[in-house]
């Protein structure tokens, strides 16, 4: 059969994906591996290893010293510090204005400064400015913007944004870099995405490129690409739909996610979504799958199989049921990325979330 | 159906292991391993020209940040994620951001030196190619210019063998059409 000479090159050759194999095959990789032995060492992070190989008496003076430090931190402050700074100072530019940096204004003759954990980047209504780190990415921000570096260690870079808008453009590993929101925390996932909080801490965040998790305690969303997802204090991320969806479709889900409805009006929300659904909807569809009454979910189960056919493996029940690794199949199906690399980061994240005003 | 096969999955397993302790020989052997799947996804995104140059900053940034990865048996998944980042990074630095959405497929005369009809004809077709909706740019790539097999790329990626064979065939379909239509065009 032609298609298996497309999945595997086994059957019947297909004469037109042969000429393009041979066509396009110049292109193949054929570069030899770089000399990996010859590359310097790249020092670790690994602290807890450094302690257990000091002598038992340093051990014992170093565990004395710390019992003593956080005494007197829990004596001199209500509550501890969540600061790691073992990382460089991330390279702020002026864009536009005079952006803050902590109480410093960037003037004219200042284009550039540093921002530390802890401080903060204001901009004012005429103001921009970048922030970029080599290593992780770049993050311009825009007018009426109000910024904290948290954490900057090793494989943890974290920002707070307290409202305006942000572009970030990331390239560190997916689950390096995040950002909390008075409602949400974002998780890169490898990406390029735009994230804005307004004055009541509600916000939106748009990606651009690759995905993001959105997540507040329990209650979490993936923005693939071309996606957008509305979030609210004390409720959290909202369900993720497409920049493209119908106006009908977006108004229905954002009573359905935000406004207090009773059951009769969600059930009528409910068959609004799933009528108006299209094939690009799927990813909504997921969504709501764990976030409907249980009543409601057989329904949304048909039309999200009809548009998008569950993979193998991935069962009615099953997903009436919400298993969890059926439901992370179902997504993975949707070719926006691997959910198992969300797993493997967010529990670091999620131990921090932001709490609800 | 083809599965990988389980003895491959433990044996790099273990390479990824050794790797992240220190062994470079283990990291060189899952560059031969990997490097077709960077390459590819590179090429679905970045001009021809610099994707050798790439490849090898994606393996030099992984190597660095091997220590990170905790479940050995997501290499694939983590190591595609970074280099599209990369990529990412690549059009971050050459282009405006408003372009960063969507790499638009470049000038295919200026993709490879063009000497001859085939070189024009190969640089064309992959101009078509990168043209395509990201989700069948990738797949299409790594099986008709890296030569991987479906089941190959979905255990590399860490895909579904379920959403590769459909983005292949669908990207396979539409390739066809626009190729059609390019064809058309040109007569």
């Amino acid at each position: 059969m032609k298609d298996d000479y497309l999945w595997d090159g086994s059957g019947e050759p297909d004469p037109e994906v042969q000429k393009l194999e041979k066509t396009l095959g110049r292109y193949r990789h054929n570069q030899p591996a770089p000399a990996f032995d010859e590359v310097a060492d790249v020092p670790q992070w690994e602290p807890r290893k450094r302690y257990f190989l000091l002598r038992f008496p340093f051990q014992l003076a170093t565990v004395a010293a710390t019992v003593l430090v956080t005494a007197a931190v829990y004596y001199f402050s209500f509550r501890p510090k969540p600061i790691i700074d073992s990382g460089p100072a991330w390279d702020v530019a002026r864009l536009a204005g005079a952006p803050k940096v902590g109480s410093h204004a960037m003037g004219a003759d200042a284009s550039v400064a540093k921002l530390s954990v802890g401080q903060t980047l204001v901009t004012d209504g005429s103001s921009r400015a970048s922030i970029t780190l080599d290593e992780t990415g770049r993050v311009e921000v825009d007018a009426n913007s109000r910024l904290r570096l948290i954490t900057n260690g090793p494989g943890h870079k974290r920002l707070s944004l307290e409202r305006g808008t942000i572009q970030a453009t990331i390239w560190a590993p997916p689950g390096e870099f995040v950002v909390d929101t008075p409602s949400a925390v974002a998780v890169d996932l490898g990406c390029v995405y735009t994230l804005h909080v307004d004055d009541s801490g509600a916000g939106l965040l748009r990606t651009t490129m690759g995905w993001v998790g959105f997540k507040l305690n329990d209650h979490e969303s993936f923005i693939p690409a071309g996606a957008v997802c509305k979030t609210r204090p004390k409720v959290g991320p909202g369900t993720p739909y497409m920049e493209n969806a119908s106006t009908s479709f977006q108004d229905a889900l954002s009573r359905f996610d935000f406004e207090s409805i009773t059951p009769a009006e969600r059930t009528s929300l409910v068959n609004v979504l799933l009528n108006g659904a299209r094939k690009d909807d799927a990813m909504t569809l997921w969504h709501l799958l764990s976030r409907v009454s249980d009543a409601e979910r057989p329904s949304v189960y048909d039309r999200l199989a009809a548009l998008s056919p569950p993979p193998t493996g991935v069962t009615r029940e099953g997903i009436l049921r919400l298993d969890r690794k059926m439901l992370d199949t179902w997504w993975s199906s949707f070719g926006f990325g691997d959910i198992y690399l969300w797993h493997m980061y967010e529990r670091d994240w999620s131990q921090t979330s932001p709490k609800s005003k | 159906m083809t599965v990988w096969p389980v003895t491959e999955t433990r044996e790099e397993d273990s390479l990824v292991s050794a790797a992240r302790g220190g062994d470079r020989t283990a990291f060189g052997r899952l560059y031969d391993r990997y490097a077709r799947m960077v390459h590819g996804i590179l090429l679905a995104r970045v001009p021809p020209r610099e994707v050798d140059d790439l490849v090898q900053e994606v393996f030099l940034l992984a190597l660095r940040q091997l220590h990170s990865l905790r479940d050995t048996s997501r290499f694939g998944a983590w190591l595609g994620t970074i280099t599209r980042n990369r990529a990412n990074d690549y059009f971050r630095k050459s282009i405006p951001e408003e372009k960063v959405a969507e790499p638009m497929p470049e000038d295919p005369v200026e993709s490879r030196t063009a000497n001859d009809a085939s070189e024009q004809e190969a640089a064309v077709i992959l101009a078509v190619v990168r043209a395509l909706p990201e989700p069948y740019r990738e797949p299409l790539i790594l099986r008709l210019v890296e030569g991987m097999t479906g089941p190959e790329i979905a255990a590399r990626t860490g895909l579904t063998h379920g959403s590769v064979r459909v983005n292949l065939y669908r990207g396979m379909q539409l390739l066809r059409e626009k190729l059609g239509q390019t064809a058309r065009g040109a007569s």
